[in-house]
């Protein structure tokens, strides 16, 4: 064979590689996402899409397994419903001792794993032994701080006795992680789950059926489930991180349901409206979007000034006009939509002269020909930091540095990594935050809990309030008390007092958003943050 | 020509070395310390207590030198440790992430391969004819148009519009057009235009003229001696074409919900899973020395002129 034509077999050969991997890469069977929607005839199914792989599924760790699938497989003892209502679930009932410290729940019968196997106090227990072996990992969650001793009495009865009294017990065992129960062919062999889980096996009514990392997750119906079976056979949800792709996903009819906070643009969410070929809905306030007046700051500790900046920007149209009325403005910190905070609170309006006006009182004057006013020589101005990839707070940050500008304050916008921007919260390196509570059913105990404990940063933004010695006993009594009324009472003082002192100033309440296709009924936003909407959906006709 | 590989292979650990080094200067220089980057992550609150047990866990407490040592070693062995997210053994991740970049990467190849040589030498065959202006007209849009916006643009009309097309994901050959196409167009904008430039300016030389007199045909010029010669500029652009797409075509796996490397390294940024950043700079390192020797060894095999010294022999 000469040069030439050798030349000229390795190229072809080259090339024929190249063509068969490429057929082959390409070669490969249909994911079952791309068929869901049409799979078995009888079968009821829908599509949604999540901006993250689903994760390792397992009940006791945090990130990445994400919070809605998780409560699809796994379930709590105690199920927090709207309004704040605790109503049985694993446990169907509970009795708390008079000192407040010894909790019995009497464990539902019947309930079995998806595998078949028994729910008893037993596995209750196991479970409760794998979350607190990892302690320390788990130690943002008040109950874990107060948990002394777990035992199963018998086969039905669970009792867990605590260090101190600790009224939100309860509320902390209906979170989705990490109280939820795995069954026994889930745990390693050593039981400890913080390192990894043999297979998800809950009592929930889903359980993964097919995975593929990155790509798509199927649930199907559990057959084992004790609760009224949900109507679905199957959910499959496809992992799309773009939310464009998402949108566009969804107007091709690839998905039935997009749901979630922040997962499309408020522009595309509003665009999706306008059609009216899809059902949008927002869901009730699950979290309040704050802004921080560090009074640790000089400037920032006295109370006029507070006051001062809080009367003097208009909430109303900043917060219409950044987020197109899709989130709801908010007077006061916490929504009424949680326990205890249903409390008369005198919202602190929109009023420019009064702003001027407290200022002057204070002392910072407008020097003549000046535009920042000035009191012993300081200017005012405050740094304001920003997550530099929230487009919301970025424009909620421009608004307001051109609104107070006008008063005479200045504010000079840094916009940050988030994880930096924590870290400066939490080392209290800041003048001015955004901050937002932590929703149901965390609150409203986890937001007095941070009124008072340090380190995560709102603690140390309060501690030049004259009371805050006072707040900090409340919170402490409001967490310690079994009165119902006295608590009641406490709430009502501690966000009384955090209203009048304008260190944490409401800006809009979040809300969560939906998208689905019109076929689907019965769509309902769970009470609890990050549970899942699957429970009543059906497909009409 | 083994031993030009392997002195070059040699001359790659000094270049590897400098990125790891650089890469562990970065993730020291930050200003979020890889402890709390982990807690974070995992979503656990940084109490004090956690975090000094993690950074005892992670060698956060031993001296600097001790601590790249350390990084040294476990790299030799393509140990990257667990990813702070998952808790996974990084090297496994990325493993079974590779083979979906690799597939887009060589698709995307190919197709800007055969649709560019042929373009780009009818346009310098028929200059200012309409094929030129079209192959111009397909570079411009081409290089100006930023990727996830052609990638938008072609999932709006032939997935929502035509419904031909998958919007996202990966299984079939039908997933792989529209992320193909997205990648291929810039560089067929690329190629087209280098390749052109190359002919017009081969077709100038005097062995062009030669072989004319000679009565050799001109597609027979074109192939055999123009085409060998104009694609030398085009074999080295494609060489760090292909370890940029091998590096995760962050941008198109993003939109197209590619499974892919470079969609996995996004994450980790956003999430400051630092083992996850280690492992995908020394993997873009070793990716584009590679590439750079490939270029240079198809250049040593289509141009017996240039030895393996790396000079051309007068």
């Amino acid at each position: 064979m000469s040069v030439r034509h050798r030349k000229t077999a390795t190229f072809m050969l080259v090339t024929l590689l190249l063509l068969s991997v490429i057929l082959g890469c390409a070669k490969q069977e249909n994911t079952p996402a791309s068929t869901s929607t049409n799979g078995a005839a009888n079968e009821k199914s829908i599509t949604l899409s999540w901006p993250r792989d689903i994760g390792t599924m397992n009940p006791h760790v945090y990130n990445p397994s994400q919070l809605f699938a998780q409560s699809m497989i796994y379930e709590p003892l105690v199920s927090y419903k709207q309004g704040g209502k605790l109503e049985p679930a694993l446990a169907e009932s509970w009795t708390i001792s008079k000192d407040g410290k010894t909790y019995t729940f009497k464990l539902r019968k019947g309930v079995k794993f998806s595998d078949g196997t028994l729910f008893n106090a037993a596995i209750v227990k196991k479970n409760f032994d794998a979350i607190m072996k990892n302690e320390k990992t788990h130690s943002w969650l008040g109950i874990v701080g107060v948990l002394d001793k777990t035992e199963a009495v018998d086969d039905s009865t669970f009792r867990m006795t605590l260090k101190e009294p600790y009224y939100p017990v309860i509320q902390d065992l209906s979170v989705v992680r990490p109280f939820r129960f795995l069954g026994e062919a889930g745990f390693p062999d050593d039981g400890d789950t913080s390192k990894g889980i043999k297979k998800p096996v809950g009592t929930g009514p889903w359980m993964l059926d097919e995975y593929k990392q990155d790509e798509y997750a199927t649930f199907k119906r559990n057959p084992n489930y004790w609760g009224t079976a949900p109507k679905m056979d199957k959910i499959t949800v496809k992992i799309i991180p773009d939310g464009e792709t998402r949108v566009m996903a969804f107007e091709k009819g690839d998905l039935d349901l997009i749901y979630g906070e922040g997962v499309i643009s408020l522009d595309a969410f509003k665009q999706l409206r306008d059609t009216n070929q899809y059902v949008t809905t927002l869901s009730e306030p699950v979290g309040t979007r704050s802004l921080l007046l560090n009074s640790s700051n000089p400037k920032l500790a006295d109370l006029r000034v507070r006051l001062a900046l809080q009367h003097g920007f208009n909430k109303q149209a900043m917060v219409e006009g950044v987020t197109s009325g899709l989130e709801e403005t908010a007077d006061t910190v916490l929504s009424k939509n949680y326990p205890y905070t249903n409390v008369d609170l005198q919202p602190i309006g929109y009023d420019v002269e009064k702003s001027k006006a407290l200022l002057d009182e204070a002392g910072w004057k407008l020097p003549a020909g000046g535009t920042v006013r000035e009191k012993d020589g300081q200017q005012l101005d405050f740094e304001l930091i920003f997550d530099k990839t929230d487009p919301i707070q970025k424009a909620m940050a421009e608004t307001i540095q051109a609104e107070w500008g006008e008063l005479g304050v200045k504010v000079n916008l840094t916009g940050l990594e988030l994880t930096v921007q924590i870290k400066r919260l939490r080392s209290n390196q800041f003048d001015l935050y955004f901050w937002y509570n932590y929703g149901a059913p965390y609150d409203p105990h986890s937001f007095i809990n941070v009124i008072a404990k340090k380190s995560f940063g709102i603690s140390e933004v309060l501690s030049a309030l004259p009371m805050k010695k006072d707040l900090d006993q409340q919170v402490h009594e409001a967490l310690s008390s079994t009165d119902e009324t006295k608590r009641q009472e406490l709430y009502a003082s501690i966000l009384k007092t955090l209203q009048k002192q304008s260190a944490i100033v409401p800006i809009s309440y979040i809300k969560k958003t939906a998208v689905y296709q019109k076929k689907i009924t019965n769509f309902v936003f769970p009470a609890n943050r990050d549970e899942n909407p699957f429970e009543g959906i059906e497909i009409g006709k | 020509m083994i031993s030009y590989i392997g002195k070059r292979m040699v001359a790659v650990i000094p270049i590897v070395l400098f990125a790891t080094l650089v890469t562990f200067a970065l993730i020291h220089i930050s200003p979020v310390d890889p402890a709390e980057a982990y807690l974070t992550a995992a979503h656990i609150y940084p109490t004090p207590e956690i975090l000094e047990q993690k950074r005892h866990e992670f060698g956060l407490d031993q001296p600097l030198l001790t601590q790249y040592m350390h990084t040294l070693q476990r790299i030799s062995r393509l140990d990257f440790g667990a990813s702070y997210l998952t808790n996974k053994p990084v090297w496994d991740e990325v493993k079974a992430r590779l083979p979906a970049t690799v597939e887009l990467a060589l698709s995307s190849m190919s197709l800007s391969i055969v649709v560019s040589i042929p373009l780009g030498v009818l346009a310098a065959m028929r200059k200012n004819g309409w094929i030129d202006i079209l192959s111009r007209g397909i570079s411009y849009f081409g290089a100006s148009i930023p990727q996830f916006w052609l990638g938008y643009l072609l999932i709006f009309f032939f997935s929502v519009r035509l419904d031909w097309l998958p919007v996202e994901g990966r299984g079939t050959w039908q997933h792989l057009v529209l992320p193909t196409l997205t990648l291929s167009l810039v560089l067929i904008a690329l190629y087209t235009r280098l390749l052109r430039s190359s002919v017009l300016e081969q077709l100038q030389e005097t062995y062009v003229q030669y072989a004319r007199t000679r009565g050799i045909r001109e597609r027979m010029i074109m192939l055999r001696h123009i085409l060998k010669m104009a694609i030398t500029p085009l074999i080295t652009s494609m060489g760090m074409n292909l370890g940029k797409l091998l590096t995760g075509t962050i941008i198109v796996e993003q939109v197209f919900s590619w499974p892919g490397f470079g969609r996995y390294f996004v994450e980790a940024i956003f999430n400051r899973d630092i083992p996850v950043i280690q492992c995908y700079v020394f993997l873009a390192a070793c990716l584009f020395i590679v590439c750079n020797l490939l270029v240079d060894l198809v250049h040593l095999y289509m141009d017996p002129r240039i030895s393996s010294k790396g000079r051309a022999e007068q």
